[in-house]
C-alpha cells in the first residue's frame, strides 16, 4: 500500500515538472488561435464516427414543470446539480425506498448535465416534454397491462428486456440506468451501432436499398442509412408492436442524426414520430463522449440470475400465502 | 425559485422512476427486502463479472463455526470500475464486510449496498482511489 502511495507520489510530481519544463521552453504564443484539427474521415473518405460513446448524463429527458418555458439551466444551478451528482457517484448508498425499481447505488448516470446546459434532452417542442397523446395513444396506453402488483407467475409477466429479448429503440439510445453506451462501427456500405443495452448491435445499410416491404417488421424495426453532407442519418421503420415505446406501436418512425462535433464529441438528434400515438414528432439531442474503456459482454440470458430468483421468491410468497412452509431455502449456487 | 427545489425534482427525474419505459425493469422490491438488512462478513470465493448484475459470492463464517455461502448482487461491470473496484479487488481469498438487504424469502442472497475492503476503505466511500475527478470541469 505505501509502495503505491509513493509510485502514485512520484507519477504526479514528474508530471507537473515535465509539464512545467515544456511550457519554459514552449515559444510564444501565436497571435491567432490555432486551427482545430480537421474532422477525422475513414480511409474511404466517410466521416469518422467510429469508437466506444458515452451518453450519459444528469439532464432528464423531459424539462421539469418547475422550469416552465426556461431552456437553460444557470451556472449556479449546473454546480449545485453536478456536485449533488458527484456525490452520489462517489458517496455513500442512500436509504431503499419502497416501490424503488432498481437499487439507486447501482446507477450510473454520470455526473455531468449534457453540453449546451439545456434544461431537458427534448428540444422540440420548445416547451422540452414529449407531446401529448392522441385519442388513439391514450386508449391503447389504457388497455396496456399493469404490472404493479404482478404476481410474477412465470417469465410472461416480465417485461422484454428481463427477459433478456431487447431493451427496444429508441430506448436503447437514450439514457437509462445504466450501460449508456454505444459502440459504432462503420464500413463503406454499413453502419453498425452496438447498444450496450442489452447487446443490440444494429446494421444499418448506407446502399439505397428499399425499406422493408410492410408486412415484414421486427422487434427494433429496420433501420436505413445514408449521409447528409457530415451527419449520419439513420431511418428506423417497420416495427413489429411487440416492444411498446411509451404506448407507440407498429407507426413508430425514428430518425437518428449523428455528427462528429469535435475530436471527442458525437451529437445524435432524434426524432420521434408515430401519428398514431403522438400529437406531433418530437426531437431530443444527446451529447455523446468516449467511454472510459470498453463496452462489455451483456450475456443477459447466461447471466439472467434476477429472473431466477425473483419467480423463487414469487412461488415462495404463494406457498407462504397458502399457509404452507416455502420449500427448503435454497443454499446460494 | 429555489434551485435546491429544482436540484431535486431534476434528479428524480433523472433517476426515472417516473418514466413509464421503466416500469418494467428489474424490480429490487421483486426480489429483496429492504426491511431485512444485513451485514455479512466473509471470505470471497468467486466473483461473477456479469451484466448488468455482477455477482460475488461469500463464505460467511457463523458464531457456530459453521460456513454459510451467500452470493452478492452488484452493479454493472463499468459501475464498479467507476466506483474503484478492479478485477483484482475482489479475488478468491479476499476477505470483506458487506452490508446488503437480502431476498424476500429468506434465501442467501443480498443486494450488496456497501462493502468495507480489506485495507479499510469504504466502496462508496469517495476520493483517491476511485479515479473521481477532483475537478469536474476538467473531465467535461
Amino acid at each position: 500500500m505505501r509502495h503505491r502511495a509513493l509510485c502514485a507520489v512520484t507519477v504526479a510530481v514528474s508530471t507537473v515538472w515535465g509539464a512545467a519544463t515544456v511550457a519554459g521552453q514552449a515559444p510564444a504564443a501565436p497571435a491567432a488561435a490555432p486551427k482545430p484539427a480537421p474532422a477525422p474521415r475513414t480511409p474511404w473518405g466517410h466521416p469518422d464516427l467510429q469508437g466506444t460513446w458515452d451518453y450519459r448524463t444528469i439532464t432528464p429527458l423531459e424539462r421539469p414543470r418547475e422550469f416552465g418555458t426556461r431552456e437553460f439551466y444557470t451556472d449556479e444551478e449546473v454546480k449545485t446539480l453536478e456536485s449533488r451528482a458527484g456525490r452520489r457517484m462517489d458517496g455513500p448508498p442512500e436509504e431503499i425506498r419502497p416501490g424503488l425499481t432498481h437499487a439507486q447505488y447501482w446507477t450510473d448516470p454520470g455526473r455531468f448535465v449534457a453540453d449546451g446546459r439545456r434544461t431537458s434532452l427534448v428540444v422540440d417542442p420548445p416547451d422540452g416534454r414529449i407531446p401529448g397523446l392522441t385519442a388513439e395513444g391514450k386508449a391503447r396506453v389504457a388497455r396496456q397491462p399493469n404490472r404493479a402488483g404482478t404476481v410474477n407467475a412465470s417469465w410472461l409477466d416480465r417485461g422484454n428486456q428481463e427477459r433478456c429479448i431487447t431493451y427496444g429503440l429508441p430506448s436503447a439510445s437514450l439514457p437509462t440506468l445504466y450501460n449508456n453506451n454505444i459502440q459504432i462501427v462503420q464500413s463503406p456500405d454499413s453502419v453498425v451501432i452496438v447498444h450496450e443495452m442489452i447487446h443490440e448491435a444494429r446494421v444499418v445499410p448506407l446502399d439505397n436499398r428499399p425499406r422493408l416491404a410492410d408486412g415484414v417488421r421486427g422487434w427494433i424495426g429496420s433501420s436505413r442509412g445514408w449521409w447528409d453532407g457530415d451527419t449520419l442519418v439513420v431511418e428506423t421503420t417497420n416495427f413489429s408492436g411487440q416492444n411498446n415505446y411509451r404506448g407507440s406501436t407498429t407507426g413508430l418512425h425514428l430518425t437518428e442524426r449523428y455528427t462528429r462535433v469535435g475530436q471527442d464529441r458525437i451529437e445524435m438528434r432524434l426524432t420521434v414520430k408515430d401519428p398514431t400515438t403522438w400529437e406531433k414528432p418530437w426531437t431530443v439531442l444527446l451529447p455523446m463522449r468516449p467511454t472510459e474503456g470498453e463496452l462489455i459482454e451483456y450475456a443477459c440470458h447466461e447471466g439472467n440470475l434476477s429472473m431466477v430468483n425473483l419467480l423463487e421468491v414469487a412461488r415462495d410468497a404463494e406457498k407462504a400465502a397458502e399457509g404452507g412452509a416455502p420449500a427448503a431455502v435454497p443454499a446460494a449456487r | 425559485m429555489g434551485t435546491a427545489r429544482i436540484a431535486v425534482a431534476t434528479l428524480l427525474v433523472v433517476v426515472g422512476l417516473a418514466a413509464p419505459g421503466l416500469r418494467a425493469h428489474h424490480s429490487f422490491a421483486a426480489e429483496f427486502d429492504a426491511n431485512k438488512p444485513v451485514t455479512l462478513k466473509g471470505t470471497v470465493t468467486k466473483m461473477e463479472w456479469i451484466n448488468p448484475h455482477t455477482w460475488i459470492h461469500l463464505d460467511v463464517k457463523n458464531p457456530d463455526g459453521t460456513v454459510t455461502k451467500w452470493m452478492i448482487e452488484g452493479g454493472t461491470p463499468n459501475t464498479l470500475v467507476r466506483r474503484g473496484f478492479t478485477k483484482s479487488s475482489l479475488l478468491p481469498g479476499t476477505e470483506i464486510t458487506i452490508e446488503g438487504f437480502q431476498a424476500k424469502n429468506g434465501a442467501n442472497r443480498a443486494n450488496g449496498a456497501d462493502m468495507v475492503l480489506p485495507d479499510g476503505r469504504r466502496l462508496f466511500m469517495g476520493s483517491s482511489g476511485t479515479g473521481a475527478p477532483k475537478d469536474p470541469e476538467a473531465a467535461r
